[in-house]
Order: structure tokens, then C-alpha cells, then sequence
């Protein structure tokens, strides 16, 4: 199994919903990492302001910031190797590097296989059909 | 009649805090407290939390944010947490480490993601938790007091543990929108012991400090049921400055306005243990008024010579705004001044003169549609922000299920459920709000002064990320902070009383103004009792002392400055027009 880190800029979330605007780019990140958990396979992820101790420690990492500065980020290494910077990986890039379907990687929203929903009630904190889950 | 509030005789528990609207009294009320117990022998430590605290001015002392004991009251020490200052610290410890380690470019980066107004919201809740918690200080004092912020700030510091203890103990995805704040996970433990100690009843007191008027006592209605739901509920109400006896026209329709208020006090409040301070005819600095504030009148006249030419008047100020095109307007200064009052009258005298007007407020506790009708040249609106959270993550979730299965939004959705996310969702909204101000005059009424600054602050920070940010930011967004700054388009106008903490205030808001880049020429002086004719013994006294205050603000203003005289009827539709003739 090859093995990913992304090391992010510092930011306020990872989703950047807390930020000025939300960033689509960082949305779909979020969904490529959690839909490859659920498949088992671990993408380790370190921003600068959550973990810093890892751009000192990572030598790849740190030689790049200290020759390039922070406009680098963010980086992608995959088996300690540096493929990506200055961006994040497209899902096809994802897929192949990983070997899985890219498909997988992106959720559609059908996926919720729940057409009763309407449009409004999505904020609800239990998800769009109420608690016991039944349109 | 009520009980007099004083330190004896009122069952006092460990931690007392005093909350309530800006201009109340709470600082007053909660110093000369803590300076009676400490004359009884009791150890006090009191605290304030309030981003505009003025304890320095009133104890006549430098103070900081660990505790400062203060001379001549021997078991009293004082700490006045200004949440920048512990924002700074914060940021500091975060990055010393790294200092020399990672390039300055990337020490940058973490710098500017450290100084939104999260940081300081959380800087101040970190030192607020602490002084909760601390053991030490626990064993060493007899009672903590806190002086804390205007309520709204308030409300949402001693919201924030539960709301932070949630949001960390829900998160399924590791803390990840805690971002920066991620080492917080090690403060759990912390938090939760705060907001114990909070509903303890046996441990703390809230004590609700109102003026005996409407708008202050609906504030404290809400405050206390807010702050009830979130478990504190062992509450006392203080009415603060009750005039006691009328014998002139003035002091009789003061009177009779002040008992209207109280009798007609919200449902709420009546079922709360209620306590009174009476009206004093001084203001509270230096520690002999201190003492007295809760027990006696000291009856002086000051014999200060008024050194003003000429006092303009509101019509003034809305002459020179129409003239000189502006706008976007604010009214801005400590709470209870009468902004909503003044900001309605000059959105009046505006449409008066031929302007469209769009008036508006992030006052929590406003009530716009009272005051002011609206019309086919005034248009009204509220900044709430429950309502903004709302709607923001409304749309945040609409875009993102364009893309997004149920279970990814989830993960959207515990994002959105983070304190900072309702900070955006204001600052959005006030945006969007100066942007009218292409097709129309936009007057804005702030919210008191702490959460204003906070408010520019975040202005501030969020323009330097907006310029890095690929998402797709609002025109809006991008513009505020220019049309803030353009004094061709932008004035604020600093309200105060004639008394000593609002225009030490006001005085500190002009210089982070200027700061900001952000124009200001006007002052206005509101509900002065020097310009009446009372000659009711304490109104007078407290007329009197008003003149050294007015010689002031003329030299602060270079003379840019209007009084309003005292007004017993509440000032709203027809009567505004009295404020501009």
C-alpha cells in the first residue's frame, strides 16, 4: 500500500466552511479522505497550524518550505516522495496513485437514496428524514 | 419598594458575576462590591472579561491580566483580562516554538491564520475558564467576581463551553475544523469543570444589573433566560440608579418613567429576586465613591466653567452628512448611550431632506421597528445572528450537495456547528448590508462597543485571507473593507454621555478607529441633564459634574460635537422629529 500525506497551509477548518468563503477545492478533499477511510485506506493530513512539530520533522517537507516558502503549499507526498505542490490532486490522480476506482472516490448525491427529501430540511443535525431515519 | 443592594445581608455565593447591558452600572456595581467584602475582611479577587473594560480608570491603576492588588484596600486583587492582549499571548506561545525553525513566510501564514476574532474569542474564554478552574485561586480568595462584557458578548463566552464541549466531544472526524485550536482537546476537562461550576447554584451567582428602563430590563430578560437554559440558574436582578425622591418637573418625570419601568418590568424578571441601587449624584471613580455607591449619597457640586463657544445640535451633523454626500454612516459607543435613538433620528433628518435610507443594527437586543417606521425612503433590517447562521449554512449546504452524498454533508455539517462558523455568518451579513449603500444611504447601528471592534477586526484579518482564498468570496466581502476606509463615503459618529466611563470609551474607540484607517468627525453627546433646568438636588449635582465632560469632548471633537439634552419620554416616530428641529 503506497502511502499519502498532504501537508496543508494553515487554515481555520478543513473544510474551509469557517473561512471567508467556502473553497471547493478543500470540500472535495474532505470527501476524497473520508470516502478512502471508508475503504480502509489512511491518507495522513497535517496543517500547519493544527501540527507545525511535522513541517520541522518531515525532511522533505521542511527542505521545500525553507527553499520555497509557504506559497508551496499544499504538498502531496506519496512514499516519501514529493508528487504534487501548489495544489491537491485530482481524483484521477487520487485513483490511479491508489489504485482505486476513481468513481469511488467521489460521492453523487443520489447516494442518500432518499428522494422524499425536500430541499429545506437539510440543516436539520439529524440528517433530512428526521431521527428514526423514515420518510 | 425593594431591598437596597449592598454586600451584607445577601447570601453570597463563591463566583458572582455581574452581567447586563453596556452602561448599566455592571462595573460599579460589581467594584464597589468587591471593595466592600474586602473591607469586611473577605478576600476578593474580581476579574473583568470586558474587551472595553474601564476598571483601570476606576481604580486609578495599571492592571493586567493576572491580578493586580490594589493598595489601599488590602485583600482586594484585580484583573482586567482585555482579550487582545490574551489573543496575543496565545498566538505567541503557539509560534515561539517555531521561531528560526520554519521560514519566516510560513510563521506568516500561521500569524495571520491566529489573529481572526476566533483567537481572541477563545484566547478570552481559555483565561476565563482558567480563573474558574484554578485551584489556587479558588482556596486563596473568598469570592471571585467577575465584571464580564456587554450581555451579547457575554452570552456567547459562557455559551461557548458547552458549545465547545460538544463540538469536540461529537466530532467523529478528529477536531479538524478546530483547526488552530486543536490543542483545546486537552482542555476538555477544563471546560467541563467550568460550565459545572457555572450551574452550580451553591458556587456561583449571576447577578443580572439593570437601569430602570425598558430596553435595559428587556435585555436582562433575555440574558436571564438564555443563561438559565444553559443551566446557570441561581439569578438575582439589581436595578441600578432608582431616583428616590422628585420635587421639579424634570425629576418627577423621571420618576414616574423609572417606575413604569419597573413595574412593568418583563414576566421573566418578576419571579427573580430583585435588589435596588438608588440614583447617585456622582460618578463611580476613585475608591471614596466606590465605597459609597452602594451604601450613601455624597452630595457635590462641581464649579467647573463651561469653556464652549457653541453647542451644535443633531440637525448640525445631519446637515453636514447630506452635504458632504456621505454613505455609510455608523453610530458607534458603549451600550445604553442611545445609538438606535440617534441612528433612527439621523436616518430620519436624511429622508427628510430627499434620501433613500436604509436603516440597520447588529445590536442584539434592538428594536428598530419600534422606534422608527418604516416608509418609502426608509428601509429597516436586523443583523441577528442566529438568523445569519442560518442562512449561511443554508447556502453553504445547498452548494455543497450539488456535489456531496448525505454522509459527506455531515462532515460539512459538524464544520458548520463550530463557534466560528456564526462570526462568518455576521460578517457576511454586515457586508452585504454596507453594500446597499451604492443605491441608498446606509446608517448603521452597532452593537456596543467590544463586539464592534471585534467586528472590524475580523474585517481586517478576513481581507488579507480573502486576497489568498480561491473559493468563490462575495463581491461584497471584497469591497468592505475599501468603503470602510474611503472617508469620502464613510463616517462614524462616536456617541457618549457626559460621564467619565463613556467617554474614556469613546476616546478608545476613536483612536481603534484611526487605527483601522476608518474616518470619524463627529461626536454627539446624548441625554445631557446639563441642558435641562432641573433643580432637583441630585440631578443638579449630577448636572453640574457633566461640564468638565463636555470641556472635554469639545477639545477631543476640535469642537465637532452636538448635546442632547435629557428627554423622560422614550423617543421614537413622531417625537425623533424633536431630536432634528
Amino acid at each position: 500500500m503506497k502511502k499519502m500525506i498532504i501537508f496543508d497551509p494553515a487554515m481555520c477548518c478543513s473544510t474551509g466552511v469557517c473561512g471567508p468563503s467556502v473553497d471547493p477545492e478543500l470540500i472535495r478533499m474532505s470527501t476524497v479522505i473520508n470516502n478512502l477511510e471508508k475503504k480502509g485506506i489512511t491518507v495522513e493530513r497535517h496543517g500547519l497550524s493544527t501540527n507545525p512539530e511535522i513541517f520541522i520533522k518531515n525532511k522533505q517537507i521542511n527542505e521545500l518550505i525553507n527553499k520555497e516558502g509557504v506559497e508551496i503549499l499544499p504538498v502531496t507526498l506519496v512514499d516519501d516522495e514529493v508528487i504534487k505542490t501548489k495544489g491537491y490532486l485530482s481524483n484521477e490522480e487520487m485513483a490511479k496513485i491508489l489504485d482505486v476506482p476513481s468513481e469511488s472516490l467521489q460521492s453523487k448525491p443520489e447516494d442518500d437514496g432518499s428522494p422524499c427529501c425536500s430541499e429545506d430540511n437539510t440543516t436539520s443535525d439529524s440528517g433530512c428524514c428526521g431521527e428514526d431515519g423514515c420518510c | 419598594m425593594e431591598n437596597q443592594f449592598n454586600s451584607k445581608g445577601i447570601h453570597l455565593t463563591k463566583y458572582l458575576f455581574f452581567t447586563g447591558k453596556g452602561g448599566v452600572g455592571k462595573t460599579s456595581t460589581a467594584c464597589a462590591t468587591a471593595v466592600n467584602l474586602a473591607d469586611e475582611g473577605k478576600k476578593i479577587m474580581l476579574v473583568s472579561t470586558d474587551p472595553a473594560s474601564n476598571l483601570q480608570d476606576v481604580f486609578e491603576t495599571e492592571l493586567n491580566n493576572k491580578g493586580i492588588p490594589i493598595k489601599e484596600v488590602p485583600n482586594l486583587v484585580v484583573a482586567n483580562f482585555n482579550p487582545e492582549d490574551a489573543a496575543k499571548e496565545y498566538k505567541e506561545s503557539v509560534i515561539a516554538p517555531y521561531r528560526g525553525k520554519l521560514p519566516d513566510s510560513v510563521l506568516q501564514n500561521m500569524e495571520e491564520q491566529l489573529s481572526g476574532s476566533c483567537t481572541v474569542e477563545i484566547a478570552a474564554f481559555n483565561e476565563f475558564s482558567n480563573f474558574i478552574t484554578d485551584e489556587k485561586v479558588q482556596k486563596e480568595f473568598d469570592h471571585i467576581i467577575f465584571d464580564t462584557a456587554p450581555t451579547g458578548h457575554t452570552l456567547r463566552m459562557l455559551q461557548l463551553p458547552s458549545a465547545w464541549t460538544n463540538f469536540i466531544s461529537d466530532s467523529t472526524h478528529g477536531a479538524s475544523c478546530l483547526g488552530q485550536l486543536a490543542g483545546l482537546e486537552d482542555k476538555k476537562e477544563i471546560y467541563k469543570k467550568a460550565v459545572e461550576t457555572l450551574a452550580d447554584g451553591e458556587q456561583t451567582t449571576l447577578i443580572l444589573v439593570s437601569r430602570p428602563e425598558n430596553s435595559p430590563l428587556k435585555e436582562a430578560a433575555r440574558a436571564s433566560k438564555e443563561l438559565y437554559e444553559i443551566g446557570v440558574k441561581n439569578q438575582l436582578l439589581v436595578i441600578n440608579g432608582v431616583l428616590k425622591t422628585h420635587d421639579d418637573q424634570l425629576s418627577e418625570n423621571l420618576y414616574k418613567k423609572q417606575q413604569d419601568a419597573i413595574k412593568n418590568k418583563p414576566n421573566h424578571l418578576q419571579q427573580i429576586k430583585t435588589y435596588e441601587i438608588p440614583l447617585r449624584p456622582y460618578n463611580v471613580t476613585g475608591l471614596n465613591n466606590i465605597r459609597a455607591f452602594l451604601t450613601k449619597d455624597n452630595i457635590m457640586y462641581s464649579d467647573d466653567i463651561l469653556a464652549v463657544d457653541e453647542m451644535k445640535q443633531l440637525k448640525d451633523i445631519v446637515n453636514d452628512l447630506y452635504n458632504n454626500d456621505k454613505k455609510v454612516i455608523f453610530t458607534m459607543g458603549k451600550g445604553g448611550v442611545g445609538k438606535t435613538t440617534i441612528a433612527a433620528a439621523i436616518a430620519l433628518g436624511l429622508a427628510q431632506k430627499g434620501k433613500k435610507v436604509h436603516l440597520t443594527t447588529t445590536d442584539p437586543a434592538a428594536h428598530l421597528e419600534f422606534v422608527l417606521e418604516k416608509s418609502d425612503d426608509i428601509t429597516l433590517s436586523r443583523i441577528d445572528e442566529k438568523e445569519e447562521l442560518k442562512k449561511y449554512s443554508e447556502e453553504v449546504l445547498s452548494k455543497a450537495k450539488e456535489t456531496m452524498s448525505k454522509e459527506d454533508l455531515e462532515y460539512i455539517q459538524e464544520d458548520l456547528r463550530s463557534p466560528c462558523t456564526q462570526e462568518i455568518a455576521v460578517f457576511r451579513a454586515f457586508a452585504e448590508i454596507v453594500d446597499k449603500s451604492k443605491n441608498e444611504v446606509v446608517v448603521i447601528d452597532t452593537a456596543p462597543t467590544g463586539h464592534t471592534l471585534l467586528l472590524l477586526d475580523s474585517t481586517q484579518s478576513y481581507h488579507k485571507e480573502i486576497e489568498r482564498s480561491q473559493g468563490d468570496t462575495p463581491e461584497a466581502i471584497k469591497k468592505l473593507l475599501p468603503t470602510l476606509r474611503n472617508e469620502k463615503d464613510t463616517e462614524v459618529i462616536i456617541l457618549t454621555l457626559a460621564e467619565t466611563t463613556p467617554i474614556y470609551e469613546a476616546k478608545r474607540l476613536e483612536e481603534d478607529l484611526a487605527r483601522a484607517g476608518i474616518y470619524s468627525k463627529w461626536w454627539v453627546m446624548n441625554s445631557s441633564l446639563y441642558a435641562t433646568n432641573t433643580t432637583n438636588p441630585i440631578l443638579k449635582a449630577k448636572a453640574s459634574n457633566e461640564v468638565n465632560w463636555i470641556n472635554k469632548v469639545n477639545d477631543l471633537s476640535k469642537g465637532n460635537f452636538a448635546v442632547l439634552e435629557w428627554k423622560p419620554e422614550e423617543i421614537k416616530g413622531e417625537a425623533l422629529l424633536n431630536l432634528l428641529s
